[in-house]
């Protein structure tokens, strides 16, 4: 029997969508009636990833592919179906997820680190991450808000991998990286594949599905229009435009 | 520790205000600074601590969209945080009271369930609060205006006494009301509390607690949709 750590079947996903503009109590009062309609923002999703799999998940912009990510990491529970998963998630690596701005680099590392239990006596660790990051101490010393783009996608990189978890996340974030720091992400994530880790990959960039990703879905508009191996489901997206 | 001085400070200048503008009103009254002291501290704890978790959750949208914790946890970090720094005021306030030559017996003990009793009813309003306000961001705009309005119709800088019997009502209906006059009974009167006093106070930290859990159940699913 096949070792399936991700095992997502028939998931529905609503939101409440407030599209009336009603964001304050000053305007519920004038408003006077519910602002909330539900939407549906994934359509029976059903999908599985074994262990050491990694799936790659494409589809157009505002298809669905964050929000399914989040209901596999269980950041979103599903109004139907089930997600199981059987092994551990870093932070999802997704642009400004998981860093506070206000604080600065270090006390990032030591909140997420806290939070997922890792062990701080560990020193490696915190090591691990300046180096991967090659984040000078000086730059860790400083709020994340002064950090560009590519600083903070580095750090919450640097951060996710000290995280020893079973499956990786990443929601097209390393597209900030420059070329260096992405060559040396691409490195990683295989060198990850081959600890037999599974990883969730979503980009854009088709190509770089088909490099790290085994097999692949393709959404559209919240639902699972077409999965298969990778190489397929790229040619299969790049015919949607 | 900077919100340990700050929350220090606030209620010191009122309590400034209260001796300059009030000392003289009540004479009758055993020991006023203590009366209003232990009264301020009381109030300024609810008051931090429901203002800082208000805009918790909503606060925290980049770390609530990144990793599965229950969100239960920001209003909980808030809470756990102005305890200590209710701790510390309280060690500064027992010295000072020391010094001014008011000896506390072991009845002092019964502060522990009476604060936690409070703490229980700020984190069920503190749960209401931080989920509504996930949706209707102005909900901690509201609460800023409506507590001078509590903060003046809990018996703090005067005594319940003072009060025309016609409007007892109104303070009577102020929960606030109940928990400082249980803590007061301990810290300004040395006494413990009666039994009901403790009902009450148990009655109404629970049931805040509970409506409190109900609502944000029922609305942290969606937390993602608006944050
Ligand atoms: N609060 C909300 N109310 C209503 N609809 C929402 C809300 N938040 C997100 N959506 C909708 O959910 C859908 C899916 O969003 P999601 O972020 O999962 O898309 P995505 O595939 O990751 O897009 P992208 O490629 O741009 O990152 C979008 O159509 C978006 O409009
Ligand atoms: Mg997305």
């Amino acid at each position: 029997m096949a070792d399936n750590i991700i095992v997502v079947e028939n998931v529905h996903v609503n939101f409440w969508e407030n599209n009336v503009g009603v964001y304050s109590i000053k305007d519920l009062i004038t408003y006077r009636k519910s602002p909330f309609k539900n939407k549906t923002i994934l359509n029976n999703i059903s999908v599985t990833v074994e262990r050491g799999e990694s799936l790659g998940i494409l589809g157009r912009n505002g298809s669905g592919k964050s929000t399914l990510l989040r209901t596999i990491a269980g950041i979103i529970k599903p109004d139907k179906g089930t997600v199981t998963v059987n092994g551990s998630f870093a932070p999802i690596l997704a642009i400004g997820a998981g860093i506070e701005v206000e604080l600065t680099g270090y006390e990032n590392i030591a909140m997420l680190l806290s939070l997922y239990g890792t062990k701080k006596k560990n020193t490696n660790v915190i090591e691990n991450i300046k180096s991967f990051s090659e984040l000078s101490d000086e730059v860790l010393r400083m709020p994340v808000k002064q950090y560009s783009s590519g600083m903070s996608a580095r750090l919450a990189f640097s951060i996710s991998l000290a995280n020893d978890s079973d499956i990786l996340i990443i929601d097209e974030v390393l597209a900030v990286g420059d070329q260096g720091f992405q060559a040396k992400c691409y490195e990683k994530i295989f060198q990850i594949k081959k600890q037999g880790k599974t990883i969730l990959f979503v980009s854009h960039f088709p190509g770089d599905v088909a490099k790290i990703c085994d097999k692949a879905i393709l959404l559209e508009k919240g639902e699972l229009i077409s999965s298969g191996n990778a190489e397929e489901i790229c040619a299969k997206y790049n015919q949607l435009f | 520790m900077v919100g340990f001085f700050w929350g220090f400070i606030k209620p010191l200048i009122y309590l400034l205000i209260f001796m300059v503008m009030f000392s003289q009103s009540f004479p009758s009254m055993d020991h006023y600074i203590l009366f209003v002291t232990s009264g301020l501290i009381l109030w300024f704890f609810f008051s931090n601590v429901t203002s800082q978790s208000v805009g918790s959750v909503a606060g925290s949208a980049g770390l609530l969209k990144s990793l599965n914790i229950p969100a239960y946890f920001f209003p909980l970090s808030e809470m756990i945080s102005e305890l200590f720094n209710l701790l510390l005021t309280i060690i500064v306030f027992l010295v000072l009271m020391n010094w001014f030559g008011i000896v506390y017996s072991y009845k002092l003990l019964f502060a522990i369930p009476a604060l936690l009793l409070f703490a229980i009813f700020a984190y069920g309003l503190n749960l209401l609060l931080s989920s509504i306000n996930v949706f209707f961001r102005d909900v901690g705009i509201l609460w800023g205006t409506i507590q001078p309005a509590l903060f003046y119709l809990t018996p703090i800088a005067y005594p319940e006494t003072m009060i025309p019997e016609k409007y007892k009502l109104v303070i009577k209906s102020n929960p606030i009301y109940y928990f400082i006059k249980l803590g007061r009974t301990i810290f300004h009167e040395n006494v413990v509390p009666p039994m009901h006093a403790w009902n009450v106070c148990i009655f109404i930290a629970f049931t805040m607690l509970i409506i409190g859990l109900v609502v944000f159940n029922r609305l942290k699913n969606q937390f993602i949709s608006a944050i």
